[in-house]
C-alpha cells in the first residue's frame, strides 16, 4: 500500500501546508476538533505531538502546550486514540511527533505498532539524529510502511547532509533557521540558501518551517518547497483568538500558497 | 572529520541525542577538546590558572577528630571547598573557558543549581573578558541567593527559569535552548559530567585533577592508596573527578551518595538508583532518569540544590552497572547532621551537597579497620547555604535577625 505522504507529494506543482497540534492542549477533545478544522481549512499534513516533559527543540509556545497537556494527565496511549479518531474523520496524512524518550520507554517496536494502529503515515523525533540508536524503532516503522522523517538544518556538514539524504524517505523536514520552534519570525537568507543547496542535491519533497507566521511568508516559499510548516504561530492564534482565527489564517495561506483545489 | 576519536558511549549510556542543528557545534567542540587536551601550551596555561587562580592543589586533610569520633578507619578530607569560588566547579570551568577562548567564543552560558557552577563561570568570564549568562531555576535562585548576588557582582546576567520544576533540570533545558539560538558566538559551559557528547567526557577530564591530586597526596601521607572514596552525586562531576583516576585500582572502593530528600515517594528525593529511576533519553544523553512509566521526567527534591536533579552522568550509570561504583543515599535530615558533625569536630563548614558525603562516610567508617583509610570529597564550602541551614538549624535566631535587618535604617 502506498504511503499517503507519497501520494500527496506525487503531484508536485502545489505548495502544501503542514500544521502542528499538541495532543491534550487544552484537552484531547479540543485538539481533535482543532486538527479536524485545520484539515478542513487547508492543512494538507498534520503533525500531532505527544507531549513530553522536556521538549528540547521547542520554544516557549509549544513548551507551554506540552506542559498544559501533561498537567491534564495526557498519556501517550490517549494521544494514539485521538489520532485514530482523527484518522476516521479526515483524509490528510497524519504524523506523530514526539521526543526520543517516549518511544524509548515504550520500546521502538511497540511504538511503531501504535503509530500504525492509529493510522499515522510518518514519525518525527527531533532529538533522534540518524547516528543514534533507538532499538527496534526504525526497522519496525519501515516494515509498517511509515516514514521516519529526517530533519535537516543550516550549518550541517556536507557529509552528514549527504548521509541523511541517503536515508530519508517521505519528505525532508527542513528548518529555515537554527533555533527552537516559534522563537523568531521571518525567513533568513541563510535558510533560503540552505534550501537551495538541499534542493540541488535531492529530489525528495521538502517541507520547510521555523519562523513562518504570515501568509506572505508562505507565498515567498511557494514554488521553492513542497510544503510549508506552520507550528507555533497557529498555537498562539488558537490560544489568543480561538479556533476560528486558525481557520481563517489557513484559508489565507491556502489562497496565497495556491494549493490544490478542495473538493468541498 | 570522519574518524571518530572516541566512542560517544559509556557502555550502553551516553550518546548525542540532540536535534541535527546542534551537531555542528558539538562536533566543533569535540574537535577542539581533543586537539587542546594534550597540547602542551594549553596544559601549561590551565595548570598555571589552577595553581594561581583557583588555588590548587587543594589540601588532603587528615580529619583526626572525625576519625576518633567515628571510631575506626582514618578519614581524610579532600578540601575542594578551599578553591576560589568555593567548590570543585572551578576546575572544569577554567578548562572549558580556556577552550572557549581558543575557539574564539565571546560569550559563556551556564546552568546552575546550587549556584557554584554559575559562580565559577561568572568568575572565569570576568577573568577572561567574556560575556556571561547563567540560567538558574527560580526555586534555586531563592534558596541560593548569596550566589545569585555574587554572580551579578562579577558581571553575569542571572536568568530565572520559570518552566517545569524551576530547578536544575529546567536550567539545563533553558541553557541548551539559548545555545541553539546563539551557537556562533556562545560556548555552553556545562557544569556536570552529563549532556550530549563530548560533555560527559570533557567535564570528567577537567575534574579528574581532584583524584590525581589525592593519589599523589595519599602516597605521601599514607604510602598506600585509600581503601574507600566517598563523594556526593548530583550530576556526578565531583564524584567522577575523585573516582576516575582510581578506577583501575580494584582495591579502592568508590561510593556515591545520592540525595534522599524527604522520603522515597516520587518527587520527594533525587535517588536515581531507586525504583523510579529508569533508563531514558533526556537533555542529549542516555542514562538513568527519575521518570514515570510513560517516560515523563519526575520532579525531584533535595535540601541541596546541587543534588536536586533527575538524571545522572552516563559514565556513572555504566560504572554502577559494572559494579565498580556503589550508590547509597542520605536524606535531608542526615545531611544536616553531617554538616553539624563536621563543623563541631573539625571546624569545617561543608556545602549541603558535600554534607551528604560526610554523613555517609562517618557511618561507613565503622565498617573499616583502624589501619584503613577513607577519602571524603568536601566538594564545596557551606557559606552559600546560609539561608537554608540557618533556618533549619537555628530558625528562631535567624528569623529574628532577618526581621531586625528589614527594619534597620539604611546604612552600612
Amino acid at each position: 500500500m502506498t504511503n499517503p505522504i507519497d501520494t500527496l507529494f506525487n503531484e508536485r506543482n502545489a505548495t502544501r501546508l503542514m500544521t502542528h497540534v499538541v495532543a491534550g492542549d487544552p484537552d484531547l477533545e479540543s485538539s481533535l476538533d482543532l486538527a479536524e478544522r485545520m484539515a478542513r481549512s487547508g492543512a494538507d499534513l498534520i503533525e500531532i505531538q505527544i507531549p513530553f516533559s522536556d521538549p528540547l527543540a521547542d520554544g516557549p509556545t509549544i513548551m507551554a502546550s506540552n506542559q498544559k497537556a501533561l498537567d491534564n494527565g495526557t498519556r501517550p496511549e490517549d494521544c494514539f486514540k485521538m489520532i485514530r479518531r482523527l484518522r476516521e474523520r479526515v483524509s490528510v496524512p497524519l504524523l506523530v511527533m514526539t521526543y526520543a524518550n517516549i518511544p524509548y520507554r515504550r520500546g521502538g517496536k511497540r511504538f511503531a505498532g501504535e503509530c500504525a494502529a492509529a493510522g499515522a503515515s510518518g514519525v518525527i523525533i527531533p532529538d533522534l539524529p540518524w547516528d543514534e540508536p533507538l532499538p527496534g524503532l526504525r526497522d519496525a516503522l519501515r516494515n509498517r510502511g511509515i516514514h521516519f522523517i529526517h530533519l535537516v538544518s543550516p550549518g550541517m556538514s556536507d557529509d552528514r547532509l549527504k548521509t541523511v539524504l541517503g536515508l530519508a524517505s517521505g519528505f525532508l523536514y527542513l528548518t529555515l533557521r537554527v533555533g527552537t520552534t516559534g522563537a523568531a519570525s521571518g525567513i533568513e537568507p541563510r535558510g533560503l540558501e540552505f534550501l537551495r543547496k538541499v534542493k540541488s542535491l535531492t529530489r525528495l519533497p521538502v517541507a520547510a518551517g521555523f519562523g513562518v507566521s504570515a501568509p506572505d511568508q508562505v507565498k515567498r516559499l511557494k514554488g521553492r518547497v513542497e510544503a510549508v510548516i506552520i507550528g507555533s504561530h497557529l498555537i498562539n492564534l488558537r490560544r489568543g483568538q480561538g479556533v476560528e482565527a486558525v481557520e481563517s489564517f489557513l484559508h489565507l495561506c491556502k489562497s496565497s500558497g495556491n494549493g490544490r483545489p478542495r473538493p468541498e | 572529520m570522519n574518524r571518530r576519536k572516541h566512542s560517544r558511549y559509556f557502555g550502553p549510556y551516553g550518546g548525542r541525542f540532540v536535534p541535527e542543528m546542534l551537531i555542528p557545534a558539538l562536533s566543533k567542540l569535540e574537535e577542539a577538546f581533543f586537539h587542546f587536551r594534550d597540547d602542551p601550551g594549553f596544559k601549561n596555561e590551565l595548570d598555571r590558572l589552577l595553581r594561581t587562580y583557583a588555588g590548587r592543589p587543594t589540601p588532603l586533610y587528615f580529619a583526626e577528630n572525625l576519625t576518633h569520633e567515628s571510631g575506626w578507619c582514618r578519614i581524610y578530607l579532600k578540601m575542594e571547598g578551599l578553591t576560589h569560588t568555593g567548590a570543585h566547579k572551578i576546575n572544569n570551568v577554567l578548562g572549558q573557558a580556556l577552550l572557549a577562548k581558543k575557539m574564539g567564543k565571546t560569550r559563556l552560558i551556564a546552568e546552575t543549581g546550587a549556584g557554584q557552577h554559575g559562580l565559577a563561570t561568572a568568575a572565569a568570564a570576568a577573568r577572561f573578558g567574556l560575556e556571561c549568562k547563567v540560567f538558574m531555576g527560580e526555586v534555586d535562585m531563592d534558596r541560593q541567593y548569596p550566589n545569585v548576588f555574587f554572580m551579578r557582582r562579577m558581571g553575569a546576567e542571572v536568568i530565572p527559569v520559570r518552566e517545569g520544576t524551576r530547578t536544575l533540570k529546567d536550567a539545563v533545558n533553558a541553557a541548551l535552548k539559548y545555545w541553539i539560538e546563539h551557537l556562533e558566538e556562545t560556548h555552553y559551559l556545562l557544569g556536570s559530567a552529563l549532556g550530549p557528547f563530548p560533555y560527559p567526557l570533557m567535564v570528567r577530564h577537567f575534574q579528574s585533577v581532584i583524584g590525581r591530586e589525592v593519589k599523589r597526596q595519599m602516597r605521601k601521607l599514607e604510602r598506600r592508596p585509600p581503601d574507600v572514596l566517598v563523594a556526593c552525586v548530583g550530576g556526578g562531576s565531583n564524584s567522577l573527578g575523585l573516582f576516575h583516576p582510581f578506577l583501575r585500582q580494584k582495591s579502592v572502593r568508590c561510593v556515591g551518595v545520592e540525595a534522599g530528600g524527604r522520603g522515597m515517594k516520587p518527587g520527594e528525593h533525587a535517588v536515581r538508583f531507586s525504583p523510579d529511576g529508569r533508563p531514558g533519553i533526556l537533555q542529549g544523553y542516555k542514562s538513568t532518569f527519575l521518570q514515570d512509566e510513560y517516560g515523563q521526567v519526575l520532579p525531584t527534591h533535595s535540601i541541596s540544590a546541587g543534588l536536586d536533579y533527575a538524571g545522572i552522568s552516563p559514565e556513572l550509570a555504566h560504572l554502577r552497572e559494572r559494579g565498580r561504583v556503589e550508590f547509597v543515599s542520605v536524606d535531608d535530615r542526615q545531611a544536616l547532621e553531617g554538616l553539624s558533625l563536621l563543623c563541631r569536630t573539625e571546624g569545617i563548614l561543608p556545602a549541603l551537597e558535600s554534607a551528604h558525603a560526610v554523613a555517609y562516610g562517618a557511618r561507613l567508617a565503622r565498617t573499616f579497620s583502624r589501619d584503613q583509610a577513607m577519602v571524603i570529597n568536601i566538594s564545596g564550602r557551606g557559606d552559600k547555604d546560609l539561608f537554608i541551614t540557618a533556618r533549619a538549624l537555628d530558625g528562631e535566631n535567624w528569623l529574628e535577625f532577618l526581621s531586625r535587618e528589614l527594619s534597620r535604617d539604611q546604612s552600612y
